[in-house]
């Protein structure tokens, strides 16, 4: 049983399984580049044949990065990782623990080594000792080290990608995107999310956009896009701010992006003799009276701008056409009431990303950590100093695991130096 | 302005070529020294373009770095090429390397001026642009895709056998890990970088859109790149191979997604 467990443990920390399971993970990304994702059925089907579609379906490349065998693979990662890692940072630190002074004939066998005469050895040791951690002290000499931080590296590194998954698998179960679109004087608490159906859930507080303004360059390339945007929380107003690409409002953990803008057309009536604007889909009720903006369109032949009104007739649905432009069909009764379509205006309405990532900050300490693991692992060099009290002097030794070249030119000054001294 | 300089640049990578070429015919050191110094002059002359450039943009009222399109990009790109050749300097003994370098620089700055496919004018930035991290982003990955270029050119030249003219295969794999040593920090940064802007630009930090993905895929390599040398001590052909299997992947990265798949990124072509 215990064999069967190595075996497993082996496994699952083997450098092979890490090579295979980045290759597999890597290839499979690439489906996920060239085949659309999560596009609709129709569309698959105007690309691919009905037995390719079915098998694309099937192995889930429609959307491979939420697809269980690219989930399974980066899990079966994080713990290759794990065991991996933790497995050497013990071997590691078993060994950093013991701190030996090799003697004399093995430090003679060093690449990089000299000797110096009895009267020099306190100022060698002195000279040597700057920039260097002394790690043993002992009667018969000591042992110094420089860079011990780039041991750590490799570890830093896997460690940082651990707490980044972990990140993101806690944005995964706590966090959400979605989205909200608002028009300039529009209040809205609910926030349509992403996914499959979409589903309308509330946010939590509410948005007002106050303004929405758009600038273009004189090419007519959008410039900026600026949503001003009151946060009210229990319909008090707690943050005014303008919403930018590239400069979300936040607030309770959710962003608010800047991402979208478009128009959409307002319709004034006169409902007897009351002002009323409503916008396509909007329901007026008053009186009895029932009507809606089913449709509308900029040009209806050559009469102009129109809007279908859609109303309730004794239960029956009914429609009729307003024209802007023609007097005998811009004024009409409806059911008794006198309703005058008075003018259509294009309204710009603010299109808001809204995400709550509460793992965005382990993902960020991750990503510092991982940086730094790597300024550690390739730029910072470990190097170790041995300084043996010999019958006639000292004799010092140095050793570098990386970039020896560079220890060579430095272990080759501090000879210099210490020969420098008097001798 | 920034076009007749950047022409002049073009023009002195190819006689570094020219240089390079002349160094293999008569085999006069003084060539190499002089061809050193031509290279310095050169990457301040091409950084000189560059902010030409820049001040000019400002001169339209749309100022912004000149890192923000492909042309601008193939540019700076072809900067990043000649400033790691500088980095390298040191272990650069054998021509070979710096002058197929310089002929690859070369190839983007031609590219960059002569294809009707590249948009030459100073274009104003969108607001997904308008941000920092625009420029550390840019920076990191073109240091980096530039790194990956001289892995690139030890890998396959240690596949070729040329006396006197190859390194010798241990200084080619030295030179190969240097530059990946460069590289791979660099590549990772540039990734980093990316994901916290489009945190702050769209909303997520990673969307696994097409050039997001394959960003991935080349950090993927190159990690392997690293395993297999140091942990399994993987030398020879197969180091070799992945470094060029690397590359391809950067250029699928940088050329590939911008024009076979789109995505958030495609402004860039």
């Amino acid at each position: 049983m215990s064999v069967i467990k190595n075996n497993i443990y082996k496994f699952l920390s083997s450098l092979s399984l890490t090579i295979f399971l980045l290759c597999f993970i890597a290839f499979g990304s690439i489906f996920g580049t060239v085949i659309k994702q999560k596009a609709d059925v129709e569309e698959y089907l105007s690309i691919y044949s009905d037995t390719t579609y079915t098998i694309i379906k099937y192995l889930g490349f429609d959307d491979v990065y939420h697809s269980p065998w690219f989930i399974a693979a980066i899990v079966l990662f994080a713990i290759n990782l794990t065991l991996c890692t933790y497995g050497r940072f013990a071997r590691l630190i078993k060994t950093e623990g013991k701190v030996d002074l090799p003697d004399e004939s093995e430090l003679s066998d060093m690449s990089m080594v000299f000797h110096v005469g009895n009267n020099e050895r306190e100022n060698t040791i002195a000279s040597i000792k700057k920039g260097y951690q002394t790690i043993y002290e002992g009667e018969e000499g000591v042992v110094l080290q420089k860079g011990v931080i780039s041991r750590y590296g490799v570890y830093i590194i896997h460690g940082s990608i651990l707490i980044i998954l972990i990140g993101s698998l806690i944005g995964m179960l706590f966090g959400y995107k979605g989205f909200m679109t608002l028009r300039k004087g529009e209040t809205k608490d609910q926030l349509i999310l992403r996914g499959t159906p979409l589903k309308e859930v509330p946010l939590g507080f509410s948005l007002k956009c106050k303004d929405f303004q758009v600038s273009f360059y004189p090419g007519g390339e959008p410039k900026d896009y600026v949503s001003k945007v009151e946060v009210l929380d229990n319909g008090r107003v707690v943050m005014e701010r303008d919403i930018r690409v590239n400069s979300p409002l936040s607030y309770k953990g959710i962003n608010v992006y800047q991402a979208s803008y478009g128009a959409s057309p307002s319709f004034l009536f006169t409902i007897a003799g009351e002002h009323v604007t409503l916008s396509e889909r909007e329901t007026y009720e008053k009186d009895g009276l029932v009507m809606m903006i089913a449709r509308s369109e900029s040009a209806i032949h050559n009469f102009g701008p129109g809007v279908l009104v859609a109303y309730l007739d004794q239960g029956e649905p009914k429609a009729v056409w307003f024209l802007k432009d023609v007097e005998r069909l811009k004024e009409q009764k409806i059911q008794g009431v006198n309703i005058k379509l008075e003018d259509i205006k294009e309204d710009f309405y603010t299109g808001l990303e809204i995400a709550k990532d509460p793992g965005v900050w382990v993902v960020w300490t991750g990503f510092a950590l991982i940086l730094f693991g790597l300024y550690a692992n390739f730029f910072v060099y470990y190097r170790r100093i041995y300084m043996r009290n010999i019958p006639d002097g000292l004799i010092v030794a140095g050793i570098a695991f990386k970039n020896r070249e560079g220890f060579k030119e430095e272990f080759e000054k501090l000879k210099r130096k210490v020969s420098g001294n008097g001798s | 302005m920034d076009h007749k300089i950047l022409g002049v640049v073009t023009l002195l990578y190819l006689s570094i070529f020219f240089l390079h070429v002349l160094h293999f015919a008569v085999k006069k050191e003084k060539i190499l020294s002089f061809m050193w110094i031509l290279l310095y002059i050169t990457l301040g002359l091409h950084a000189t373009g560059l902010i030409a450039r820049w001040v000019e943009s400002y001169r339209l009222g749309i100022g912004h770095a000149p890192l923000s399109n492909f042309y601008e990009s193939l540019i700076f790109y072809a900067w990043c090429i000649g400033f790691v050749l500088v980095i390298l300097k040191k272990r650069l003994t054998f021509p070979i390397i710096t002058m197929m370098a310089s002929l690859i620089a070369l190839g983007f700055m031609s590219y960059a001026s002569i294809s009707s496919s590249v948009e030459r004018k100073i274009q104003p930035l969108i607001p997904a642009l308008q941000s920092n991290w625009l420029h550390i982003h840019v920076i990191t990955c073109f240091v980096a895709y530039a790194a990956f270029v001289i892995s690139f050119i030890c890998g396959l030249l240690y596949l070729i056998k040329w006396k006197n003219v190859v390194p010798p295969k241990e200084m080619l794999e030295e030179i190969n890990y240097r530059s990946v040593m460069v590289g791979f920090p660099m590549l990772s940064a540039g990734i980093l970088t990316g994901a916290v802007w489009a945190h702050y630009a769209w909303g997520s930090y990673w969307s696994w859109d097409p050039k997001e993905t394959w960003s991935l895929i080349t950090w993927i390599i190159y990690a392997l790149f690293l395993h297999a040398r140091f942990v399994r001590g993987w030398k020879g052909k197969r180091i070799a191979f992945i470094s060029i299997i690397g590359f391809l992947s950067v250029i699928f990265t940088y050329f590939g997604v911008n024009f076979i798949l789109s995505g958030l990124h495609s402004y860039a072509t």
